[in-house]
Parts: structure tokens; sequence; C-alpha cells
């Protein structure tokens, strides 16, 4: 199997580039690993990974800055059911816009948009709640036995750092949230493509585990 | 729930650990990706290097073990010291840190601030506040560069609202007087900064025992603890540390799983 993970002038490839390979290595599993922002390699790989840190208009105009990935990547992950992982930003992107800074248009693969995380009332410390959410949190499984979620437990903590979440109508796209101040998607997808809000390549052995169970998902 | 981080320090001089853990089954005590990785397999929830090279060309062994580190060790990792520049923050988060923090450069340079969370996004802007006390500054507390040894006249609480509001994404604070002494975080500053800022604050500086972490969380407000030397000697581990905040009410990562 080929996996590209997309690179577009975002920050954290080398993490999550290494998390990948470590997983590939660990278990043992038949797959090349590419970091390419070249549109020949993607539309020949198996599987795509989209990363993203920083803001959500920066992100939008360094995949913008490619001429024809944007298109690519809707034809390939949409028409062409390639298996499709969006981290962070990369997740946010898969949404109809966001409201950070401006209006953005994201990929409209998923219904909803991000807008600021509400910070209302004190955390159970009588802390006031930060902004970025920034650190280790638990999931609620919002579906069951999806294979995304396999061998993990709703007690394991995963690494967010971010300051908007996703406002959606549609419940049933959401595979698994967190709660920070508020309910935030944390698992967002449908069919082949998936999003996560936090980063498996920081989360650790939790992190590994989900890797592993995405790379080795068919959906 | 949020878990409230232990975040463990490194000390990197010329690319080898200053005080390195004696870990048992390390073969270099002096090898920060080692360390760095030794860390992450007992439960530190983020690891932290401060390089405190002297020179421009000693620094680069950092990238180095930076790189190494990020190869293997699958939890954040923040890079600070002797970082005056975007291409300074560039050529870190290039080998593979997620956060950079920045200190005396932004003091210097305060446009640093905002350049670099616009050019690379608030989430790895962590703007570290050395402070010292100064009943002549409004907040009681005067932010100091090169590692305490200069006075700067910037009130530390002021400092730490600009810095925000021009994009840090954290603050590293800590209290000059309490760093080294294992008497405890100072309370009173890091709940003043905490209470006054909208970003996450990471309390440093005096942790002794496993109760320090615990009282900077509950009175002062913390949301992340940070400690170095407490971790070095083996007597207080990052378990040990973590048993003690999770006896006394406040979540932690369990990193058995």
């Amino acid at each position: 199997m080929n996996l590209v993970i997309i690179d577009y002038g975002s920050g954290n490839l080398r993490s999550v580039e290494n998390a990948f390979k470590n997983s590939v290595k660990i278990n043992k599993l038949n797959f090349t690993i590419q970091v390419t922002n070249k549109l020949g390699l993607i539309s020949k790989a198996d599987h795509l990974v989209l990363p993203g840190v920083g803001s959500f208009p920066d992100c939008k105009k360094g995949l913008e800055d490619i001429k024809g990935l944007i298109k690519l990547l809707t034809n390939e992950v949409i028409k062409n059911k390639k298996k499709f992982l969006g981290i962070c930003v990369g997740m946010q992107l898969m949404v109809d816009f966001s409201l950070e800074k401006q209006r953005t248009e994201g990929f409209r693969w998923l219904d909803g948009y991000f807008k600021k995380i509400g910070k209302k009332g004190l955390d159970y410390l009588g802390r006031d709640y930060k902004i970025p959410h920034m650190g280790w949190n638990n999931l609620q499984f919002e579906y069951n036995n999806h294979p995304i979620l396999e061998n993990i437990t709703e007690n394991e903590q995963f690494y967010f750092v971010h300051s908007f979440v996703l406002e959606s109508k549609k419940p049933n796209q959401i595979i698994a949230s967190t709660n920070y101040s508020q309910k935030i998607p944390a698992i967002i997808g449908k069919g082949n493509y998936i999003g996560v809000q936090f980063h498996p390549e920081k989360s650790g052995n939790s992190g590994q585990k989900f890797i592993y169970n995405w790379l080795k998902w068919c959906p | 729930m949020l878990s409230t981080r232990v975040i463990a320090c490194l000390d990197v001089h010329n690319g080898r650990t200053v005080k390195g853990i004696n870990f048992i089954n390390l073969k270099d005590a002096g090898d920060p990706v080692e360390q760095a990785k030794q860390y992450s397999t007992i439960g530190a929830d983020e690891i932290c290097f401060l390089d405190i090279s002297a020179t421009h060309e000693k620094r680069r062994a950092m990238f180095n073990v930076i790189s190494k580190t990020a190869e293997s060790c699958f939890v954040p990792l923040t890079v600070g010291g002797g970082v005056n520049d975007l291409s300074d923050f560039r050529d870190l988060l290039n080998s593979g840190a997620d956060k950079v923090s920045i200190n005396s450069s932004a003091v210097y340079n305060p446009k640093l601030i905002k350049q670099s969370s616009d050019k690379f996004g608030n989430q790895c802007v962590v703007l570290a506040i050395d402070a010292i006390e100064n009943i002549s500054m409004p907040s009681g507390y005067e932010v100091t560069t090169h590692g305490g040894r200069k006075k700067t006249n910037i009130d530390a609480l002021k400092w730490a609202k600009q810095g925000v509001k021009n994009g840090a994404g954290e603050i590293l604070l800590t209290s000059m007087k309490s760093d080294g002494t294992k008497k405890g975080y100072n309370l009173k500053l890091t709940n003043l900064v905490s209470k006054n800022v909208s970003v996450p604050v990471i309390a440093s500086g005096g942790a002794g025992s496993p109760k320090d972490m615990v009282e900077v969380v509950l009175k002062a407000g913390a949301s992340a603890v940070l400690a170095a030397s407490i971790f070095h000697y083996g007597i207080h581990t990052i378990n040990s540390v973590k048993n003690e905040m999770s006896k006394n009410g406040i979540l932690v990562r369990d990193c058995e799983n």
C-alpha cells in the first residue's frame, strides 16, 4: 500500500511522518510512506493524510497555492473513495467553512462550520477554561464498534490543541467527541474519510493505536 | 475532561543533557534523546528542552537532538533557548519541535511573538517569562532575561497580557526566586498571571515534591506543571507526582494504556 502525507507547507509534517513510519515498522505493515505535494503522486496514492497546524485561512491558502490540489483531493476522496485522514486543521478543512479570522470555505465533504470554543463557567477545579483547548483529553464514543476505535477505551487520552469547534446539524457524522467547556467533536467522518481534531502523532501509545487502526481500516 | 499536564524539562548544553536522570536502563545519561524517550515512556505529558548552549555553532547540535527525539517520542516537544528570529523558529519546527518557547528574544524584539504566531500559528508559540519580585512594578513582578541576571523594567503581568494579545498560545511562567530552591512554586505569581490571561499557564520553578504540584494547581490555577530537578535524582517520579495529583482530585493522564 502506498500512503501519501500531503505537504502544503503546514508545520507538523515531520511528526506525522515519524508517527506513521513507527506504526508501519512496529506492526510490520506493508506500506510505503511519501511526503509530497506532487499531484501525480497524490493521485497514484492508495491512502491520503492531510495534516494541518496553524490557522484555517493559512492552511487553506497553502492548499490553494498548489494548483489543482483541492479539486484533485475531492476527486480522489469523494469520487474514487480513497481512504483519507485529516488531522487538526486538516480535519477542519473537511466541512463547509470556518469562522477563524474571517469566513473561509472548506471542502464541503461534511456538514457544518467551525466557530470559536465558547468558554462558559469554570472547570471542576474552579479554573477558567483556557483557550486553546490544549492538552490530553479522553473521548466519548458516539458510534459503537467503529473499527477506527478498536482496542481504544473511553479512558484513554489524546493530545488536543485547538481553539475552534465544529457546529453541525448532522450528529451522525460524529464518531467520537470530547468535553472541554462544551461537547467537542473529536473524530468525524463518513464512509472512507475521517477527520480527527486531536493529534494522533503526538498522542503516545493511544495515538499509535489509532494510527494502526486507521492504517488497517478497510472502509 | 482535560488532564492537567506534567511536563518534564531537560537542560541541554552542546547537545548533551545537564543533570540527566539516572534511569537504570539508560545507556547514556547525557543523551537528551534517550532521556526524552524514557520520560515519555514513564508518562510525561510533554517534553521541554531548554538549550543553554553558549554559541550559535553549538546550537546546531540541538537540531540533531530534536530530530532524533521526534523520531521515537510521540508526545509534544517544546524547545527553547537562543531563539532569536523567524528562521530559528522554522529550523526548530522543521527539526520536529511542536512548540517553541521564546524569552529574552521576545523582550528585545517584541514583534517576534506576533510574527511567529502569524506565521506558524499560536499553538506553537510559548512565551516564557522569568519573573522576579519587584514592589515598584504595578503587579509586583518584573520580567528578567538571561536567566534572571538582567532586569528589564517591564511589568510581568502586563508583559504576559501583551504577549497573549500578540499571539502567544501559552505562557511558561518561572519564578526566578523559587527556581532551584525546591521549596514550592510561587503561588502568588502563578495565580496572578493565570487569573488574568486567557491562555494556559505552565507553572515553573521551585518544585520540590509532588505536593508542590498539587498546590500550584489547586491554589494558583496552573494549567500545567513543569519541573526539572525534582525528577533528576529519582526520589520523585512522574508517576509519584501524578499519583499525588490524582489523590487530590486533579485529573491526570494515565499512561498505562
